[in-house]
């Protein structure tokens, strides 16, 4: 006979999400992602509990930085020790290991909506939208290549 | 004390010394090496331990806010609500559920805290003046 009192099916277990960086602020996106790290987005969470899940973070390359960031900002850490230097960041530049995929069970919700970009419309789609002007022949739509550094 | 005699009562002056100390090896009976048998010695140890106590009244309290909000947060995440929603949305309907008695239902009766988000979402978007519910951030 089941004791539905004390039924607790994977109230304990340790789950697997996927978190998709395509388009996203890093810095918004941590605070999302914190929050599965430590288990705050379960109702049984105590600070004394080990309730944390696992987070997988998959197209990192791709976040959203603002401005000048990718270049300008440094990730520093620095543990104290005599001999420490900043670390490099480790990341899978390749595909992601199967044995981690297959433990996925949930996505986390992205903190931005993916804008879309001007050449993922389709000509008719740029025909049909209403213009007030005429670009210039020479007029490029998309800024390409490295802004200039700040002085 | 007690003094049947008023001759008594009036020689009397402040505590008698034996209760005092008895009064403190009560508290300290728990305190390791002679700070739980001298007098003198666990003086300090059970004024401080007084102090923590005291302190430790209010900061319990801060820190079962702190948990109960962290537990609601939760529980009306996974219903698609934000903590504020949730208690504006059951505030507006006029139930009155206090935070730690929320944070129960979320943990021990998810059912009935589903019913009431779903209370909450529907008062919410009745009554909802501003930017529709659960909207993504966008730049």
């Amino acid at each position: 006979m089941a004791h539905h009192r004390v039924q607790q099916w994977a109230t304990f277990a340790r789950q697997w999400w996927v978190y998709d960086a395509t388009w996203q602020c890093p810095f918004r996106s941590a605070p999302a992602i914190i929050k599965h790290l430590q288990g705050k987005h379960k109702p049984i969470y105590h600070p004394t509990n080990d309730c944390g899940d696992h987070v997988v973070v998959i197209n990192s390359k791709h976040i959203a930085m603002e401005g000048d960031l990718w270049r300008t900002f440094k990730y520093s850490h620095h543990t104290g020790g005599k001999d420490s230097e900043d670390p490099d960041l480790e990341t899978f530049s390749e595909n992601v290991p199967d044995e981690i995929l297959k433990n996925l069970s949930g996505q986390i919700q992205q903190v931005m909506t993916v804008p879309k970009g001007i050449h993922e419309y389709t000509e008719e789609e740029k025909a049909e939208f209403p213009a007030l002007f005429d670009w210039p022949q020479d007029h490029i739509m998309m800024r390409s290549g490295p802004s200039k550094p700040k002085q | 004390m007690v003094f049947l005699t008023l001759f008594n009562l009036a020689r009397n002056r402040g505590p008698d010394k034996y209760w005092r100390v008895q009064q403190q090896l009560r508290m300290s009976w728990h305190f390791r090496t002679r700070t739980r048998t001298c007098y003198r010695i666990g003086m300090n140890v059970v004024n401080k331990a007084l102090m923590y106590s005291y302190n430790g009244r209010k900061l319990k309290k801060e820190q079962m806010k702190y948990l109960w909000n962290t537990r609601i947060e939760a529980g009306a995440g996974e219903h698609g609500l934000t903590r504020r929603e949730l208690l504006e949305g059951l505030a507006r309907s006029d139930i009155l559920l206090d935070k730690k008695v929320l944070s129960e239902l979320a943990v021990y009766e998810p059912r009935t805290f589903q019913s009431l988000t779903e209370i909450a979402k529907k008062t919410m978007s009745d009554t909802r003046v501003g930017k529709p519910l659960n909207v993504l951030y966008e730049k």
